[in-house]
């Protein structure tokens, strides 16, 4: 029985497909149609994963979509009235998006795969963040966090799941905090103000906050007061993204915290607007840390639960998600691989399995590899075709020793490996890899590579065997760390020597690497332990700034081409560069 | 045979006739480096459909000249965002006025769907878009007596653009050599059908938004009483969670 996913039409677009109860593969659009945070419909994505399955669109049980469109046009359409008469200049513009398309979803999916609309169906937003994290996660029984901007109406819900021993499962969610009042349109106020891309530049801003102190936090609280229950309700007076303005913060925010930033205007830390750039930063991320702990402490006495499940796009802000872990009481936080809206089209075809059809729990596989499998031939192809040196290796061994050597020789890898991983990070199948000693290599990535800010911060991968040798990992960090989702410091005699690793603040996002769930990267990461002393690898993602991750191997060749990467390795094949090559064969 | 392909960029008639209009365009210097970003952007995402193309193609010549084009447009892009800023620190006035439809800069591929076409129909509508970007740039390059530094940044881009304008019209005569002409009028076609779309569009757009805001003023106070009212009913903190409804249900 097999039941398609679908999250789009906001942002992350992505398709998922569920077979018997296990996933067999899930894709974010961005990666096939190749347009970053792409949200439209993921007819590519779909087309992918029913291939992959070897399903036909008739032989599908469900398909079911990851919000109930009704239900958020009601919000949208109340959020106008609500907002009359400032709402006037947005009002045609929502109304046109949702009238012009995204009401008619279930039209849309029964039109496009040729699916009868009685074998559609629409989870609520929340429900999908809720599934996604609580069934992907090994707990049987969990407390469950969703945060995010807005679904329909819930911005944040609480709950609980579980797993009963005849494989029947319940997630309840029991209590909700709805729109304007959301942390995630919180942080992307502060993430607009800070003049980066709303949905794109949250991350940006965490980095940043390593670099300030809180000095605006009163301004950030009052801001965000707290309401009786524990909750908070954000002061509308100093915000205006809940009338659909262009301009998602008030005059009144801006008075407060003073001018907003330019988006072209760079952010030079060493000036006194850079500062305030940076406090502004630290200080929404303090107040957002507090609020997140807070929920999860009074969640953690009220159900007496040990696991916290956490989903939804707040879940991605690793600085916070340590904090739950250590100060909330709970002993285990699972973060899943996509707690974003693209893993909320694996949530809704999970949620359906378990809670619509009924049918009996299966643990999934615990790892965040479902999309598009490499094909290194490919990169052969296209490496003679350019008269690369390529050296093909049978024998695993040697292409990691190969790796090691180029690695330890300060050179920069792009390393694809099997099939890619679903979520926002690249955790050693579409990545980029470097040695983590010397802070020169931070700036050349972020320079000549990865074309991004200064102040951005590149994420270390460890075998798990050795995490805490080299980082300060709380009870459940190595897990949490799975999936590069928490920010712990790194041990003070390690920062000197893990110097491109390590931020300001001397944290770093771990990623901490299990053989049984990437074998090849663990032994990569173990090899380059038993040359240099030190089996930490700088990764990051297979990408340019503005482009999605890499997906097939003529875009990590492209990638590989056209920037300072110099060597790329595909399974067992290895090229390097040579340099000038392009521009003398290019010249006829 | 093939040099006689060789074209220099020249602005059109129409731009030239405009040049007056444009000398004052470009004559506000915050205007110029808010024009310069957006070139920019434009300059790198067209830089991002050139290597999508060159991820693409079967040629391997063809790819190696997609992979340079693509490189250029990137270090245009710096160019355009390293001046911008440049200007912008030493120009405090705000101009929002940016008057991009008389002076836009490269339309990119026009939104052209990189995945839907073959290499001969992409490399005439490159052609044709190099082709009047180089053009627009020349003018640009004239008008910008006023700023040295700028016009030097047009100066060196159009260079790039004159190559970019010969190397496909060269790569669409090797790879259609009796169909190139058609391939052309077929670009200069679709390029007509996709301005005629963004008329239509931004036309359609304004009697959308007409008839709504209409609507809005008309129809909605009595309701946008009853919402508000509702609103300051409404409790502040948690709610209880709405209880899950059939999965049939889109509400």
């Amino acid at each position: 029985m097999a039941i398609l996913g679908i999250s789009a039409h906001y942002h992350d677009s992505a398709a998922a497909l569920v077979k018997d109860g296990v996933p067999v593969c899930a894709v974010q659009e961005e990666r096939l149609s190749r347009r970053k945070n792409d949200a439209a419909f993921p007819l590519n994505a779909i087309e992918w994963c029913l291939d992959r399955a070897g399903v036909r669109p008739e032989e599908l049980e469900a398909v079911v979509f990851y919000e109930k469109p009704m239900l958020k046009f009601e919000r949208i359409l109340t959020m106008a009235l609500r907002g009359f008469p400032r709402s006037w200049g947005s009002f045609p513009r929502a109304m046109r998006s949702a009238l012009g398309g995204k009401l008619w979803v279930k039209g849309m999916i029964a039109s496009d795969l040729g699916v009868p609309s009685d074998r559609i169906l629409f989870t609520e937003h929340h429900q999908a963040h809720a599934a996604a994290a609580f069934f992907a996660s090994p707990a049987r029984r969990a407390a469950i966090l969703t945060a995010d901007g807005v679904g329909e109406w819930a911005t944040l819900s609480l709950g609980r799941g579980s797993i009963e021993d005849d494989g029947s499962a319940s997630i309840e969610l029991f209590r909700e905090l709805r729109f304007p009042h959301s942390l995630g349109m919180l942080y992307s106020t502060f993430t607009a103000y800070l003049g980066f891309p709303v949905n794109e530049g949250e991350h940006k801003v965490m980095g940043l906050a390593s670099y300030g102190k809180p000095a605006f936090e009163e301004q950030v609280r009052r801001m965000v007061p707290r309401t009786a229950d524990g909750a908070f309700a954000l002061d509308l007076s100093y915000f205006e993204f809940q009338e659909g303005a262009r301009r998602s913060f008030s005059d009144r925010l801006v008075a407060e915290l003073g001018p907003a930033r330019d988006p072209w205007d760079p952010i030079d830390l060493s000036t006194a607007e850079g500062a305030r750039y940076a406090d502004v930063a630290s200080s929404v991320q303090r107040v957002l840390e507090e609020i997140l702990v807070d929920l999860a402490r009074s969640l953690q006495r009220e159900t007496g639960l040990q696991d916290l499940c956490f989903g939804g796009g707040v879940a991605l802000n690793g600085c916070a998600n340590a904090r739950i872990l250590s100060e909330s009481g709970f002993r285990n936080l699972y973060v899943p691989c996509a707690p974003g809206d693209s893993g909320c089209a694996l949530g809704a075809a999970l949620y359906a399995d378990r809670l619509h059809f009924r049918r009996a729990h299966r643990a999934l596989p615990d790892h965040p590899y479902w999309g598009p499998e490499i094909d290194a031939g490919e990169l052969v192809r296209l490496a003679r075709e350019d008269g690369l040196e390529l050296q093909e290796s049978p024998r695993e061994g040697d292409l990691i020793a190969r790796t090691v050597e180029e690695l330890a020789a300060g050179r920069i890898v792009g390393w694809m490996q099997g099939c890619a991983e679903l979520g926002p990070r690249a955790l050693g199948n579409r990545s980029i890899l470097a040695a983590p000693h010397e802070a020169a290599m931070r700036d050349t990535l972020n320079r000549s590579i990865k074309y991004r800010e200064e102040f951005r911060p590149f994420a270390p991968a460890v075998p798990i065997e050795h995490a805490e040798r080299f980082f300060e990992l709380p009870e459940g960090g190595a897990r949490l760390g799975r999936f590069m989702s928490g920010v712990f410091p790194v041990r003070p005699e390690w920062r000197e020597r893990l110097a491109a690793v390590t931020h300001v603040d001397g944290t770093a996002r771990v990623q901490t690497v299990e053989r049984a769930m990437a074998p090849r990267f663990h032994a990569l990461l173990e090899a380059y332990g038993a040359r240099t002393n030190l089996p930490i690898l700088l990764n990051t993602s297979f990408n340019l700034a503005g482009e999605p991750i890499v997906n097939r191997a003529a875009e990590g060749y492209s990638t590989f081409r056209r920037s300072g990467v110099d060597v790329l390795v595909a399974e067992n094949v290895l090229v390097r560069k040579r340099r000038q090559a392009s521009s003398e064969q290019a010249v006829e | 045979m093939l040099t006689s392909f060789l074209v220099r960029a020249v602005p059109s008639t129409f731009d030239l006739l405009l040049k007056p209009l444009h000398r004052r365009v470009w004559a506000d210097a915050h205007r110029r480096a808010s024009k310069l970003l957006r070139f920019a952007e434009t300059e790198a995402s067209g830089g991002r459909d050139l290597s999508r193309a060159a991820e693409r193609t079967r040629d391997p010549s063809l790819r190696r000249l997609f992979m340079r084009h693509a490189e250029e447009e990137q270090r245009h892009a710096d160019l355009f965002r390293r001046r911008g800023r440049e200007l912008l620190s030493c120009s405090p006035g705000r101009s929002r006025f940016e008057a991009n439809w008389l002076a836009p800069g490269e339309r990119g591929l026009d939104d052209l769907q990189i995945d839907a076409h073959c290499d001969e129909s992409l490399l005439a509508f490159l052609h044709l878009s190099e082709k009047a970007a180089a053009g627009r740039f020349a003018l640009y390059a004239q008008v910008l007596d006023c700023d040295p530094d700028t016009r030097t940044v047009f100066v060196r881009i159009l260079e790039d653009e004159v190559f970019h304008m010969n190397y496909t019209r060269k790569q669409l005569a090797r790879l259609a050599p009796r169909k190139q002409g058609l391939r052309l009028w077929q670009a200069r076609a679709g390029r007509l059908f996709k301005a005629y779309l963004r008329l239509a569009t931004a036309l359609a757009s304004v009697l959308g938004t007409l008839m709504l805001g209409i609507q809005y003023f008309v129809l909605l106070p009595p309701f946008a009483l009853l919402a508000k009212r509702g609103a300051r009913r409404e409790p502040p903190g948690f709610a209880a969670a709405r209880a899950p409804t059939p999965l049939q249900r889109q509400y």
